[in-house]
């Protein structure tokens, strides 16, 4: 347990030093005062406005900001999830965001398209997305396995591909939702009631049913990687896929189960973002969570549990940033913030040369060669 | 004039080097010989400012320095060539020497004088190598060549050769120490560790030998002998397996290639048989290693290849376990350990699905650390903690390891690549006495090693490798040192 408290500790300094960085930014061009009022207002916005729910008693002040952080901190846990689970296999899956379009459009189809009793057809909606993207992910698999194709280029067009096909055609033309009177509505037709992911604190709050299915797929790969044979072939895969193959395992096969899942976890994101909170596959599906994937996957160290930790932080910066807007600070600023973060968290060497000899003890390579 | 004063150096609760005294005068071959994990590689990385001293100083001509990084070591005249080398395969040997230095035209490397420049020092340090060839395509014993061409070429006074000829064939091996034996008399200090006692007594002009992180004793060879030396190291008696006729236990073919084939393989057939040791002498590059991959499932082929009867038109690596055949792979680190993963994950690899490694689908942690904790008392791997990365073990505790998981299983077949490479005395014959044993219990064992004492000491039979044929096959009653020599080569006989 120290062990793994002690490998975080490169990604909890990068966070603090932007944090600190970015504050300094804002102090800097708009006046400390402003900075304090800015951030501390990013901070109700991202985990519930305590002062004012107990000034006045209304508890949506909290329920709604938590609300918000909650549900995108279960889109990021997910497709942070995605890459993480590819890089543990020695696999990086820029592929997220055409995986988590593709799930969001089956999610959208069969929740509107089909109809079903309450439960099972939330399931439906979700194991569709979780196919779609899983099957989208298989596509670099097996190239990769069979032909060699490096998974960054594949990927990569198949984002280019899923934007094209989804977004640029599908949504807009045969799933278009059928105009109803004058108005023209973006988007694919809404949901039925009974595929929107249920909520979890009333009304006043956005928090469903996501945030807690990202939580249980967050620890149910810990699990898996921990404490699972097969989740330890995985390890061996990423770290010495050659090693493994000597002592027996199927890599290729190895790949190709852990890209579906990658794939499979960035759909549910779309699954979630479609049934949770857009109810249907919007115009512009907004931020591009697949790619914020990568940075969950690369600040949380790969490990499921860092990757949640990350995406809570991020999740609830993110709704907080709105907040920021009314001290004139963009409300993209958080993803500065991750921003920063990530080159930190990418300079790790700095880190680990800084920690040992802040700990006067000899830099971790060098005791592994001794 | 170096001196190491009273070095001493700790990883955690292991010291690894204790109070250690050592000087290096120019021009002087100095041997530093010891065990695995003796302590010789840690205080010439001390030296190297790869590791940094907990006590004790390093002083060049009497002042102390603290050699910090490799490149203050350079600077300081401290070459060294390391067991794994650190050329980048995909450039030329000119490319590779002036890496670092490179003489430049216009802020461009200027590769036509490097070329020269290192065509130049080849010349006056005696070394032949091509300065235009990529590194990759140079034998291992050319690439050590360029490794040291590198040092001199920085123009090194002492130069520091870790077990550099672990890799090397007999004939390079002599080269080797021709060259640097000419390079010492015009004032190189050459400090040489080495386990092979023959060559340190016939190179060195002193010879110090270090046990359990302390030196235990400095000496001439001329006052020594190999015997003397070995019971220094060990501090006992040292254990090698008796000459003379092995046992006739040769049982049922256990594995049968007819006309295999591949790039690397022409034609080739033999059978293996339980309760024998095949050894497979040659060359180094003529095709041994291809084979041992084939057989384990590594390499796809063309041709017949049978276990115990049943014909397999391909192999994966799982199937060969299935069959009951064991790798010993020659390079742990690539394909028989993963180095970031703990001792006990080791233990568990290639038979983590099954008991005690796992109940159902889930993994056995108790089951898998009593049989770790067994297996590294069995194997003498040190130390005995199952929770360290491999990593951190030193080589030959790595290789026990790797041979210990190996026999672990009752293999009915044994590929073996290599099996003492790098190691000392004492770990050699453990590893030999365990084939032997294996041999004994009725295990097939096919045994490939560029080391021919190795080879003949061990087999009951021995197939001799060629440019990927088989050009001599012997038996133990008729095995002739140089007729096998000659095949070696591709001699047809006068």
């Amino acid at each position: 347990m120290r062990k793994s408290l002690s490998r975080a500790l490169p990604s909890v300094l990068a966070v603090a030093t932007s944090l600190v960085a970015c504050f300094l930014a804002v102090g800097l061009t708009r006046g400390f005062g402003s900075a304090v009022d800015a951030f501390t207002a990013m901070l109700w916005g991202a985990f519930g406005d305590w002062p004012r729910y107990v000034e006045t008693g209304n508890a949506g002040a909290v329920l709604r900001p938590l609300g918000e952080a909650g549900t995108k901190a279960a889109l990021l846990t997910f497709t942070g999830l995605s890459v993480a689970v590819a890089f543990r296999v020695g696999l990086f899956n820029i592929g997220a965001q055409g995986q988590l379009m593709v799930g969001a459009l089956a999610a959208a189809v069969v929740g509107a398209q089909v109809q079903l009793p309450p439960l099972v057809h939330v399931t439906a909606c979700l194991l569709a997305a979780a196919v779609a993207g899983a099957l989208y992910a298989l596509g670099p698999a097996l190239l990769k396995v069979h032909r060699g194709v490096h998974e960054v280029i594949s990927t990569i067009m198949l984002n280019w591909i899923a934007v094209s096909l989804v977004e640029n055609w599908l949504v807009v033309g045969p799933l278009r939702a059928t105009a109803s009177g004058d108005n023209s509505i973006p988007g694919t037709a809404q949901l039925h009631a009974s595929a929107e992911l249920p909520r979890l604190l009333g009304e006043s709050s956005r928090l469903n049913l996501g945030f807690l299915l990202a939580l249980l797929a967050a620890a149910g790969t810990w699990l898996f990687l921990s404490r699972f044979s097969k989740g330890y072939e995985w390890r061996a895969i990423g770290l010495n896929a050659e090693a493994a193959r000597a002592g027996g395992i199927d890599v290729g096969k190895g790949l190709v189960h852990a890209m579906a899942l990658a794939g499979a976890f960035a759909g549910l994101a779309g699954a979630v973002l479609v049934q949770g909170t857009e109810l249907k596959y919007p115009a512009s599906l907004g931020a591009p969570y697949g790619f914020d994937g990568i940075a969950m996957a690369l600040i949380g160290s790969g490990h499921p549990l860092g990757v949640t930790a990350a995406a809570l932080l991020f999740g609830g910066l993110r709704a907080g940033g709105t907040r920021m807007q009314l001290f004139g600070v963009h409300k993209s600023f958080p993803e500065l913030i991750q921003g920063l973060a990530l080159l930190l968290v990418a300079a790790r060497l700095v880190w680990d040369r800084l920690l040992a000899r802040l700990a006067k003890k000899k830099p971790p390579e060098e005791a592994a060669r001794a | 004039m170096i001196e190491l004063t009273h070095i001493t150096k700790r990883f955690g609760s292991v010291l690894a080097l204790d109070d250690v005294s050592l000087s290096i005068a120019p021009g002087e071959r100095l041997a530093v010989v010891g065990e695995n994990g003796a302590g010789k590689s840690s205080l010439m990385n001390v030296l190297y400012g790869l590791y940094h001293p907990d006590a004790g100083e390093v002083r060049f001509d009497g002042t102390p320095v603290k050699v910090k990084t490799p490149a203050e070591a350079l600077a300081r005249g401290v070459g060294m060539v390391h067991q794994h080398f650190t050329l980048v395969p995909t450039l030329t040997v000119a490319e590779n020497v002036v890496l670092g230095a490179e003489p430049r035209r216009g802020g461009l490397l200027d590769l036509d004088a490097a070329i020269a420049q290192v065509q130049a020092s080849c010349r006056r340090f005696g070394f032949s190598v091509d300065a235009r060839a990529r590194v990759d395509t140079l034998t291992v014993g050319s690439q050590q060549k360029v490794e040291i061409v590198k040092a001199l070429h920085r123009g090194v006074g002492t130069l520091i050769l870790d077990e550099p000829t672990a890799v090397l064939t007999p004939q390079e091996a002599d080269e080797l120490f021709a060259v640097t034996r000419a390079l010492s008399e015009s004032g190189l200090a050459v400090v040489l560790i080495s386990h092979k006692l023959k060559e340190v007594l016939a190179f060195a002009t002193r010879v110090a030998v270090m046990r359990r992180g302390k030196k235990v004793a400095e000496v001439r060879p001329a006052e020594t002998s190999a015997d003397a030396l070995a019971e220094l190291m060990v501090g006992e008696k040292a254990v090698s397996l008796p000459p003379g006729p092995l046992l006739a236990g040769r049982g049922e073919a256990a594995l049968r290639v007819e006309h295999l084939r591949t790039d690397k393989l022409h034609d080739v057939s033999f059978s293996l048989h339980a309760g024998e040791i095949l050894g497979i002498a040659g060359v180094d590059g003529n095709g041994q290693r291809e084979l041992a991959l084939v057989l384990t499932g590594l390499r796809d082929y063309t041709g017949t290849l049978e276990l115990f009867g049943r014909r397999f038109p391909y192999l994966t690596p799982g199937q060969a376990r299935a069959q009951g055949v064991a790798h010993i792979p020659e390079d742990r680190l690539h394909r028989a350990v993963v180095a970031d993963l703990t001792v006990e994950e080791n233990v568990a690899l290639g038979r983590h699905a099954a008991p005690p490694f796992a109940k159902g689908p889930l993994i056995d942690f108790a089951g898998r650390r009593q049989r770790t904790a067994a297996l590294l008392e069995a194997n003498d791997v040190r130390p005995r903690d199952g929770t360290l990365r491999v990593g951190a073990l030193s080589g030959g505790n790595q290789q026990k390891l790797v041979v210990g998981r190996e026999l672990d299983g009752q293999p009915k077949v044994l590929v073996v690549v290599q099996p003492t490479r790098g190691l000392d005395i004492a770990a050699v014959a453990q590893v030999r006495r365990r084939l032997d044993e294996e041999r004994r219990r009725g295990c097939a064992v096919l045994l490939v090693s560029l080391d021919l004492d190795e080879v003949l000491a061990l087999s009951d039979r021995v197939l001799v490798f060629f440019e990927g044929r088989v050009t001599a096959e012997l038996d133990r009653a008729h095995l002739d040192e140089r007729l096998i020599g000659r095949r070696m080569l591709g001699v047809a006989d006068a």
